[in-house]
């Protein structure tokens, strides 16, 4: 199939195909669904941290106004928890003994008529704990380590010899706060059950995961399980999971026999679908005098629920960073009761960067060399681990594009030398190497006798623009104009797909709706392979391509016709191909897998006097190899950028030390960056298709953000000469 | 939600008269009222719409705005008298929340908002004087970053969060009441209690008796005068500290200063004694520097919150400066 | 002053402690009638019982501008607003933003900026965005971010929503009121 050569590196920036359902109020979200004669249901939390309920006192509740029923762990049926998935054991199954694992925890549903009345009979439940002493601090001797909690812990060479033979070195602790996803979309689940059969309107990344889950933990087949979210009000990792609050209202809905919707509130948002896990890490660089780095040590230590998982090899991604022949890279996880960590964009990663790349900064300033020439010096043009060549890395590219474009060659050398006015101004960068990431993938394309196709996989867009990119991508595969390819997805019953998640998704699904589209071109021409009335008679795919709604005789474009002729003749109101993609397997290839990498630049300005600090520009250069959309791929960079300045000077999920509730469970009390604090953003991709996949991509949902935190701390530093090791940088670090 | 009945009039009488009976609360732009009923931290019985009142507008006299007790921010902030001569108030009012908050909240209503303190905020947390009085006071071994130094101790540390407020001490500005026993006009520096032994008693405020206009005195054309807001973000958040300030300054010389001070107080901050220390003082950083540590004397502070004694003063130097230094 | 009491209280006893309102209202364009909870917020009526769900829930609490709409053509929260508050009020949604089936020039701008990602504080978003315009308020960059401020967006569209209700606001003229 000819036409994918056709892809250019950076795909038209077509607007959005879900535009103008969404700027309509048209796109249906979970919570904007409703099922005839459905419940409303109201979560009641824990208000300790451990311990055990003893008792709970429903009798206020169950009599007031609309009540249905009263749901706590005393009359919910045994649920299985549900399967291990790829990002770890599933969430435990709600509700099913008396203890408290974390402030916050579902300790009783009320279902009730209305909203209004669910709401405030939640308010009636009376629980009585025995409160146990929380384990909150990770030092706690009674908190559970989990040491290489993913069997990624790293060695290289000899660390002790490195340090030793170093000209110079550093060493640092650096500390991230916990950060809650919190995207704008509350988390909606409808339940609805019909004949065994369930159907779940969810707000979740990961449809047949939740599916799956669902099958488990109801003791179901699969395909009586059906799980829908059209449109998801972002998720930023907090989809990841069938989380408990899912199961409940499935529970629920089952054991009322009517539908049951349950809205969490911005408050259960922080306490029950997940959070960015605060961690401590040490880093150690050791580097010859003139800038080669001969030691690079880093470990971390982060924070995890009592009995669930999490993704977080902070330090990892370290050993692959930069050319260095002596590494040590080491992750724990305490265990502490707290409610359940999740992935938030760029899960561990946008920690463990924070670290190493303000490590650089302050090696950088101990050698007394720029700080861009030092990334440069230790330069990884072959991964570093395995020896081999990348499938694709254009790292050097974004460095020198980047400082290009940001004009890094006129920044003073010595901190604390700019300023306008009583604003101290000062320039920071920080590289990325994002890790690669694939999933097994697969999909369906279709074309009607009418000559429109529709494409569908069981895939998601959070915001992404998986609309967008795969009905693109379709119709380029297939020779159709975008407006005559439909792409449907957020369905179960469609064909199998791997979470919106880890960057991987349009690698996977790309490749999936790939196969499909040649399997469907290749099955059109087996309709007319031996049909004498045809003139592509004899052809075989490798000879066509496929170019507005005709297929064509790649030498002599002449003789061709239209998908609606073939299938006509044939007498077929449509035909469907099945597609799928498994990653490939690096050392089968002899490349090492090259996720995205990045550089960003940011300026920022800090008041002398009162600490103030606002991002003045940012640029940041992406190699994410081919782009399909020029705009959602740049709206996704600036979303990550603006994620990471958030992360990086104003988010901070704070639990009291004594309880292990979170103080500022609001979106007024939990700061994200709004309008006035935003610059500026420059954006620039540049790279090649990579080759890892046929469709070149690598993914850009997260390299925007992982950098930005250390490129706005070491700006901080140029500005004012403090260097803050600590995130959130807020003014009171600077006074 | 705790069900309420919900009462709705236009006439003033008939507004105090549904509110006297325990359990009535009045109902304005809702910003806080409804707020807090969705978090169960309010609790009434009967909600008493005001909103068609006729209490909305602003008057201005030779001397002073009269300001109906139901008119928006955003309509205050849109005044040309409040343009012209009350800056610092017009700073205030569109530094605080965001336009949509701006068109709901009425003046009255923005006086009597309640703190954000998380711990008041959710009666899942036991201790709190300000809510259950006599139960302690969870904040003050938290992670209290939004919370109050001066006027406070160890029974509460809540902050009162309002910058209209804060600039409306400043200067002097009367609150008129009325309630079926009938009016009186109260100083709005007297409006509001320390928190004290009592941080369950906000206002001198009766039950029933309600806000009808702010006074507000004009500054002389001579003083120059503006509303500094320090926070995290560059918008739409309360303050981690603010200054209003207004100061008439001849020959070099400071004669009158008028400062007010938020996200410190347990209730909006006069700082009588750095306007002291100014009055009649050189027009001078040391000056502003000498007020400044008057002004943060007898702070009380958490480790959370210690920062903000320092931010205070530096806070107050800077507006005292960028004020002094304001071109008429 | 002379009192005309119009003092409404409830119709029907709904259970001991709560009320039933009626509030005649038009929403954009359109009498409509919510029988309803006192309890009910405008968002909550739009949405549960107006079959308007274009307005979104992000916090309920005042805090992130989601639930952006008009209120007799200012824009205000409808999640802290009672239904019952809105008696005779013209209260616009998203869903009212077109005319005779055409979008209006804010959602096409948004459109073509790519001034959104997941969507869901679009509605706020462009309710927000234009007020704005009718406040006078999109006339620079800075007072656009300033005052859209109430509007979060977590997935940072933030450049591309500025530019959109900047090009509107050089364009638009009348035509981009609502």
């Amino acid at each position: 199939m000819t036409t994918f050569k056709a892809l250019p590196f950076i795909g038209a920036g077509l607007n959005r195909v879900d535009g103008p359902r969404k700027v309509s109020g048209r796109a249906p979200y979970s919570s904007d669904f409703s099922a005839l004669g459905q419940a409303h249901a109201a979560l009641v939390r824990s208000t300790v941290a451990a311990g055990r309920i003893t008792a709970i006192d429903t009798a206020a509740a169950e009599s007031a106004p609309g009540m249905v029923r009263v749901f706590s762990h005393l009359n919910v049926p045994p649920l299985v928890r549900g399967p291990m998935t790829p990002l770890g054991a599933s969430p435990p199954a709600p509700m099913q003994d008396d203890r408290v694992l974390h402030h916050g925890q579902h300790v009783a549903l009320v279902v009730a008529e209305t909203r209004e009345q669910a709401e405030a009979a939640a308010a009636l439940v009376r629980v009585e704990y025995a409160a146990a002493d929380p384990v909150l601090d990770p030092d706690d001797p009674r908190a559970v380590t989990v040491d290489n909690p993913w069997g990624l812990d790293s060695e290289r060479g000899d660390l002790t010899a490195g340090l030793a033979a170093a000209h110079v070195t550093i060493e640092a602790e650096y500390a991230t706060s916990d950060n809650t996803n919190n995207p704008l979309g509350l988390f909606a689940t409808l339940a609805e059950w019909e004949d065994d059969g369930l159907t779940v309107h969810d707000a979740t990344q990961w449809p047949s995961m939740v599916q799956e889950t669902l099958a488990v933990v109801f003791g179901l087949p699969e395909e009586s399980v059906r799980v829908l979210s059209p449109f998801v009000g972002g998720g930023f990792g907090a989809g990841l999971r069938a989380w408990p609050h899912v199961i409940l209202a499935a529970m629920a809905a089952r054991e009322l026999g009517r539908p049951v919707k349950l809205v969490l509130t911005r408050p259960q948002m922080f306490t029950a679908v997940g959070h960015r896990p605060k961690g401590v890490q040490r880093v150690r660089l050791g580097a010859s005098a003139d800038g080669r780095l001969l030691a690079l040590e880093h470990r971390s230590r982060s924070l995890l629920a009592v009995e669930d998982d999490d993704y977080e090899p902070f330090a990892a991604g370290s050993a692959v960073a930069y050319a260095c022949p002596n590494v040590r890279t080491q992750d724990q996880q305490v265990r502490v009761n707290i409610p359940a960590p999740v992935s938030m964009r760029a899960p561990a990663e946008a920690q463990g960067n924070f670290a190493l790349e303000s490590a650089m900064d302050e090696l950088a300033l101990a050698l007394r060399m720029d700080p861009l020439d030092l990334r440069l010096r230790n330069y990884a043009g072959t991964h570093p681990g395995l020896g081999l060549p990348w499938s694709g890395k254009a790292l050097r590219e974004c460095y020198t594009v980047g400082a290009e474009r940001f004009g890094w060659s006129r920044r003073p050398a010595e901190p604390r030398t700019s300023r306008d006015g009583h604003w101290l101004v000062g320039q920071g960068m920080a590289g990325v190497s994002y890790p690669w990431y694939q999933a097994p993938c697969s999909a369906r394309a279709t074309m009607a006798a009418d000559g429109r196709a529709t494409v569908s996989s069981a895939a998601i867009d959070i915001g992404t623009g998986t609309y967008t990119v795969m009905t693109q991508l379709s119709a380029e595969l297939l020779g159709l104009p975008p407006e005559r390819v439909r792409f449907d997805l957020g369905d179960s019953d469609l064909p199998k797909a791997p979470q919106a998640g880890g960057s991987g998704l349009t690698g996977a699904l790309g490749s999936a709706v790939h196969d499909a589209c040649a399997r469907l071109l290749g099955a059109v021409l087996d309709l007319v392979r031996d049909d004498p009335r045809s003139p592509l008679c004899g052809s075989d795919p490798a000879d066509v391509v496929a170019t507005g709604g005709r297929i064509q005789r790649d030498d002599d474009p002449e003789r061709g016709e239209t998908y609606t002729a073939i299938l006509g003749r044939h007498g077929l109101p449509d035909l469907s191909a099945e597609g799928s993609s498994t990653p490939a397997d690096p050392h089968d290839l002899g490349m090492a897998p090259a996720g995205a990498f990045g550089a960003h630049f940011a300026e920022v300005r800090v008041d002398e006097d009162l600490g103030l600090i606002r991002v003045a520009r940012v640029v940041s250069v992406i190699d994410g190899g081919r782009i399909l959309n020029e705009k959602t791929a740049t709206s996704q960079i600036i979303g990550g950028v603006i994620g990471g300045i958030g992360m990086a000077l104003f988010e901070e999920t704070v639990t009291d030390p004594d309880t292990g509730r979170i103080a500022n469970a609001t979106l007024g009390d939990y700061l994200v960056p709004v309008h006035a604090d935003i610059p500026d953003i420059d954006v620039t991709f540049v790279g090649e298709p990579d080759r890892m996949n046929p469709i070149g991509t690598k993914g850009v949902g997260e390299v925007g953000l992982v950098g930005v935190a250390a490129a706005v701390a070491n700006a901080v530093h140029h500005a004012t000469g403090v260097r803050v090791r600590s995130l959130p940088i807020t003014l009171d670090a600077l006074l | 939600m705790r069900a309420f009945e919900y009462v709705r009039t236009s006439e003033v009488d008939d507004a105090l008269a549904a509110s006297e009976r325990a359990g009535a609360a009045y109902l304005a732009g809702g910003t806080t009222q409804v707020d807090l009923m969705k978090d169960g931290v309010l609790t009434p019985e009967r909600l008493v719409d005001i909103t068609r009142l006729p209490l909305r507008g602003v008057l201005g006299t030779g001397s002073a705005l009269h300001v109906g007790a139901l008119t928006t921010m955003e309509e205050l902030a849109a005044d040309p008298l409040v343009t012209h001569r009350l800056p610092v108030v017009r700073e205030a009012l569109l530094l605080g929340a965001s336009v949509q908050l701006r068109n709901m909240a009425t003046i009255g209503g923005n006086l009597l908002q309640r703190t954000r303190c998380r711990y008041f905020r959710d009666p899942a947390v036991a201790a709190c004087n300000k809510r259950a009085p006599g139960s302690g006071c969870a904040a003050v071994t938290g992670p209290a970053r939004m919370h109050a130094v001066l006027g406070v101790s160890e029974r509460c540390i809540a902050l009162h969060a309002s910058d209209l407020a804060v600039a409306l001490v400043a200067l002097d500005a009367l609150v008129h009441l009325e309630s079926a026993r009938g009016t009186r006009t109260v100083p709005l520096t007297e409006f509001y209690l320390e928190a004290g032994t009592t941080p369950d008693l906000e206002t001198v405020l009766a039950h029933g008796e309600l806000i009808t206009s702010v006074e507000i005195p004009l500054l002389a054309k001579t003083t120059r005068s503006g509303y500094l807001k320090v926070r995290d973000r560059v918008s739409y958040e309360f303050a981690l500290v603010s200054v209003a300030a207004a100061l008439e300054i001849a020959d070099g010389v400071v004669r009158t200063a008028r400062i007010g001070l938020g996200g410190v107080g347990s209730k909006p901050w006069r700082a009588r004694a750095a306007e002291e220390v100014l009055r009649g003082a050189p027009a001078t950083v040391a000056s502003y520097r000498e007020a400044a540590d008057a002004a943060v004397t007898g702070a009380w502070t958490v480790p959370g919150t210690a920062f903000k004694v320092e931010l205070a003063k530096r806070a107050l130097v800077r507006q005292l400066r960028t004020v002094s230094e304001m071109s008429r | 002053m002379t009192s005309t009491p119009e003092l409404r209280t409830a119709s029907r006893t709904l259970a001991p402690d709560a009320t039933e309102i009626t509030t005649a209202l038009v929403v954009n364009g359109e009498p409509r009638v919510v029988v309803a909870d006192s309890r009910v917020t405008l968002l909550d009526a739009l949405r549960d019982r107006l079959d308007l769900t274009g307005t979104k829930k992000g916090c309920d609490q005042g805090a992130c501008g989601a639930c952006t709409v008009l209120s007799d053509g200012h824009r205000v929260l409808s999640c802290l607003t009672l239904v019952a508050q809105c008696e005779g009020r013209e209260v616009t949604t998203v869903e009212g933003l077109s005319r005779d089936g055409r979008p209006h020039p804010m959602q096409e701008a948004f459109v073509r900026h790519d001034a959104f990602q997941c969507g869901y504080c679009t509605p706020g978003q462009l309710m927000s965005a234009v007020a704005l315009l009718a406040e006078g308020r999109a006339k620079t960059d800075a007072d656009v971010r300033e005052f859209m401020s109430g509007n979060l967006c977590r997935c940072a569209a933030h450049p591309h929503i500025v530019a959109a209700i900047r090009e509107v606001a050089d364009t638009g003229g009348t035509d981009a009121r609502v």
